[in-house]
């Protein structure tokens, strides 16, 4: 069953150490058990007591759509790197589990998502990449994914999109956004140096490959994946930043992207990509598509866009993708969220009378 | 002078203290933009720790001159801080210190920077004597109102407000002929702004009118000729300010009780509802119920009546749209003035509304139609009104659908919910599976008031499967709000329904989809909900083996429930009672080592939630020894 493959053996120890102090109660009557279990089940991404509090004030107060303060944003990144540096490359992930896709900001969105999915942790997610960026709240979309990583690890996943990057964030406005709302760039500092340890794909039950872009030409196998050295900015080139920037296309083979970034890849090199690692299917985010989720290369391939009208303006429908106990996929479209204090009229405000 | 300042702060007596403001001052010319914004919402600091005097004589020339050159950013953030300086230059006394940089900010063409310094100068004269203001702020208005360049002008109209009632009459006088060549401006935006502050002026004129040792003079001719100007003018974007110029005189004539001049009022406004451009009429359309009660006649009133029909047939739909709005509100008024005009005139005129083509003018009256039902009463809803909720019910729009169900409770109050659910029933029935997730969680949201009026017997027939099936929907907020909604209706019907109805039906699940995560989840979420609601008999025999059923489920999410639902259970059992005794066995022979050995799951959560219940229960139990 939910047999971690993790690796943070070394800090499990400590961290169980430090919980036993106060935990005399039950030590006695579970102690050889409870030993055996650690050296199987780490503890290392559990957050220590006194951390959880802080951790559920830190979710509720981001809940409600405001920023931590600079002093926590620190606390919460060092957390997340000690989570997020132990996850691998390729982060196994077991079923039941809610696949989504971009989310650029658009925190209001993301709470519907969470009301069409259900609360996390009652519900498990994993999410393909591109928080921040386009939208006016990147700063909370990110407080609060990384916040929930942190306090749940076991039950969400974050892994790496193309704009958890230094350099797209200070074109595309995470950066702009930091500066407008701490009056300095170190908040963007701290969130691009902690992406550099996010997972850049993850594999849900060894049948479906989840990850940003797409596939590789230098990756032939997901074992290749795992032996990269993912802890660095996003390249320019090569195999880790084709997996976060390539596309499916409808011509066969590589093609040059006309992004400037990954490549584009033809339904031969899915089935081959498919076929060689035993996969069901590849899940992906990175594309606009109108009705949330589209399916590319005879259903080898899915496109999952979890942003509803992108940007405020494209008018598209997002979707999340649930995929249940037997495999069973089953997609969810949603519009945007209704806006307390906004009215419903967004379509044809004459802009005189603003 | 700049540099000699800032040493001079820097080897100040107490240097230690001071060196931050050096640092600060030092900012204040920062290359960077943001820098210097910084810097300068701090500028308090520097001016307390400056003291008054050297406020007045280094920081505000300091600031005069660097100032208005700088960026826009920069001189609004100064403008704000400015407004809050009379104490730190030394009182009311100085605050004339402040008027010649703000009037430097102020002739700034950028708008944001014009009225954020537009609004210091009058926060400041707030502060200053009668004397002050006309020998330093009225010149400054009319160097303002005399320049040659329009953003001036602009300036200078927002000005008038702050001070019109604090000087002579003859001042005032002289202060609105001025104005009165502002709203005649050749530039439009000069005319826009002086329109915007018309109202707000001619309000305050009025609230001081007539009281002993205030002001007794309105000017009526003056006010009422800028307001024929507006009408009158060229550019519909000045024209449809006009409208509120209106509803400020029409207050005055209330005030004062005098209806001499309402004829020709209301061929004003007749001419702004006839205007070609629609952005005049949807102002009248939008402020329509103001406006009549503004008139505060019935004469008036019934003559508005074919005026608002003409309203609502108009070729634009955002004027449609901004009619509907005013219905509810126009009708009361039309109502006491003749009780046979909102049924006769206006109704039939809302059926070919609710049929617009364009669905926001149908939206937009989706919410505001069912307050016409208190006006016209029992029998006349049923009669004309609820065949036009019965049809919007239906419409294609989904969001027209959710405004009248979301506003169905002013319906029920007039005609009452057995009436209300016989015609709507069918409609509510089709619309539980509506496309859109916010329709069928308002239905699910009427439900347990429809419950209580139907009764038992009506409601298993009606809507019982339904509220089963809700259960079940692929949105969670729904599934959510199906497991609240059981918990009302138990309320309702109490506990021997809930058993028979709702548990055995949530029990019989297993039998069918329990291989799926989401039913099986649910199904916990609610028996959970239930067990407040019913008694330990039912939690002990029928709800807890359930649960504890999926104590060892395959899925972590359904353990770490299983804990927090156990901890929900022990909390009714262990409720004192007649019978407690048992139930307190109950807890401590199944429920406490369900959750020990949950405590010592392989995964973190359901571990962490074990232990979280396990405290708590344990903690109940020694309360209770």
């Amino acid at each position: 069953m939910d047999i971690d493959t993790d690796v943070q053996m070394e800090d499990a120890v400590t961290a169980h150490d430090d919980s036993l102090v106060d935990d005399d109660h039950n030590s006695s009557s579970s102690e050889s058990f409870d030993f055996s279990m650690n050296q199987k089940y780490s503890r290392a991404n559990e957050a220590p007591g006194s951390n959880i509090d802080t951790l559920d004030a830190w979710i509720a107060q981001l809940s409600e759509c405001k920023p931590l303060s600079e002093e926590s944003v620190k606390k919460l990144c060092n957390m997340a790197i000690d989570v997020l540096k132990y996850e691998e490359n390729v982060q196994p992930v077991n079923v039941p589990v809610t696949i989504c896709g971009d989310i650029h900001g658009q925190f209001h969105d993301l709470m519907e998502l969470f009301k069409i999915g259900g609360p996390c942790p009652d519900t498990n997610y994993l999410f393909m990449g591109d928080y921040v960026d386009r939208g006016y709240y990147s700063v909370e979309t990110v407080s609060y994914l990384v916040a929930m990583k942190v306090r749940y690890p076991k039950r969400i996943t974050i892994l790496r999109g193309n704009h958890e990057s230094r350099q797209i964030t200070q074109v595309y406005g995470f950066y702009d956004e930091c500066f407008r709302k701490y009056g300095s760039a170190s908040v963007w500092k701290l969130f691009t140096d902690l992406f550099d340890y996010f997972p850049i794909t993850a594999l849900v039950e060894n049948k479906i490959f989840c990850l940003h872009g797409g596939l590789s030409p230098m990756i032939e196998t997901i074992d290749q994946v795992r032996e990269l050295n993912r802890i660095q900015e996003v390249p320019h080139e090569g195999p880790m930043c084709d997996l976060l920037w390539s596309d499916p296309d409808d011509r066969g083979g590589w093609g040059i992207s006309p992004r400037g970034a990954g490549f584009t890849f033809g339904q031969d090199i899915s089935e081959q990509f498919n076929h060689t690692n035993d996969l069901s299917l590849v899940a992906r985010a990175h594309q606009l598509v109108m009705e949330g989720y589209s399916w590319s290369h005879q259903d080898l391939v899915v496109t999952i866009f979890s942003a509803p009208n992108y940007c405020y303006r494209c008018g598209n429908q997002a979707a999340i993708m649930e995929v249940d106990e037997s495999h069973e996929r089953n997609f969810l479209q949603y519009d945007p969220s209704v806006r307390p204090g906004e009215p419903t009229v967004t379509r044809k405000t004459p802009d005189y009378f603003l | 002078m700049e540099t000699a300042e800032a040493t001079s702060v820097h080897t100040g007596a107490s240097s230690d203290d001071l060196y931050p403001i050096a640092l600060l001052m030092d900012e204040l010319r920062h290359d960077d933009v943001a820098s210097r914004v910084q810097a300068m919402k701090r500028l308090d600091t520097i001016a307390i720790a400056l003291g008054p005097e050297r406020t007045r004589k280094e920081l505000i020339t300091f600031l005069e001159d660097v100032i208005p050159e700088d960026e826009d950013e920069v001189v609004a953030i100064t403008a704000e801080e400015l407004s809050k300086f009379v104490p730190y230059v030394g009182g009311p006394e100085f605050a004339p210190l402040l008027l010649p940089v703000l009037e430097r900010i102020a002739s700034c063409e950028e708008p944001i920077v014009r009225e954020k310094a537009v609004d210091a100068l009058n926060e400041i004269s707030t502060s200053m004597s009668e004397a002050q203001i006309e020998s330093d702020f009225i010149p400054l208005i009319q160097r303002l109102a005399k320049e040659r360049w329009f953003s001036l002008h602009v300036a200078a109209t927002g000005l008038f407000k702050s001070i019109i009632i604090r000087v002579l009459p003859e001042l005032r006088k002289e202060l609105l002929d001025l104005y009165y060549e502002l709203i005649q401006d050749d530039s439009p935006m000069v005319r826009k702004a002086a329109a915007t502050h018309l109202p707000e002026i001619t309000d305050i004129l009025t609230e001081n009118f007539g009281y002993p040792g205030k002001s007794d003079d309105f000017h009526w001719d003056l006010v009422t000729s800028m307001f024929q100007f507006l009408v009158g003018d060229s550019q519909d974007s000045v024209k449809f300010l006009s409208v509120d110029v209106l509803i400020s005189i029409l207050k005055f004539e209330r005030q004062i009780q005098d209806k001499s001049h309402l004829e020709e009022l209301f061929r004003s406004l007749v001419l702004l509802i006839e205007d070609p451009s629609w952005r005049v009429r949807y102002m009248v359309a939008d402020r329509f119920e103001q406006l009549a009660a503004n008139f505060d006649d019935d004469k008036y009133t019934l003559n508005l009546v074919p005026r608002i029909l003409d309203l609502m047939k108009d070729g634009e739909a955002e004027v449609k749209k901004a009619i509907s709005k005013q219905l509810p509100g126009f009708a009361v008024l039309a109502d006491k003035a003749d009780s046979s005009v909102v049924l006769e005139q206006i109704v039939p005129c809302v059926a070919i509304l609710s049929n617009d083509e364009s669905e926001v003018v149908r939206s937009a009256l989706a919410s505001e139609i069912t307050g016409l039902a208190p006006i016209l009463g029992k029998e006349s809803t049923i009669k004309h009104l609820l065949p036009v909720l019965v049809s919007m019910l239906k419409d294609e729009f989904s969001e027209v659908r959710l405004n009248i169900i979301s506003n169905l409770q002013v319906v029920n109050e007039v005609i009452g919910i057995q009436l209300l659910s016989e015609s709507l029933l069918p409609a509510i029935t089709g619309l539980a599976n509506d496309k859109l997730w916010r329709v069928r969680l308002a239905i699910i949201q009427q439900i347990p008031l429809l419950a209580e009026q139907l009764g038992v017997a009506f409601f298993d027939q009606a809507l019982g499967q339904l509220c089963m099936e809700w259960l079940w929907d692929s949105v969670y907020s729904i599934r959510e709000a199906a497991v609240a909604n059981l918990q009302k209706l138990t309320k309702i019907f109490g506990e021997e329904w809930a058993r028979s109805e709702l548990i055995r039906r949530i029990l019989e699940k297993e039998g069918e989809d329990f291989d799926n995560f989401t039913c099986r989840i649910t199904c916990l979420f609610a028996v959970k909900s239930l067990v407040p609601v019913v008694n330990n008999s039912i939690i002990a025999n029928d709800i807890l083996p359930f649960i504890e059923k999926l104590e060892r489920d395959a899925v972590p999410n359904i353990r770490f429930n299983v804990a927090k639902a156990l901890l929900v259970v022990s909390k009714s059992l262990l409720v004192p009672g007649s019978d407690s005794g048992a139930y307190v066995d109950i807890v401590r022979s199944k429920i406490v080592p369900s959750l020990e050995e949950l405590k010592n799951d392989e995964d973190v959560d359901v571990r962490y939630f074990a232990e979280q219940s396990l405290t708590s229960v344990k903690a109940d139990l020694e309360g209770l020894s």
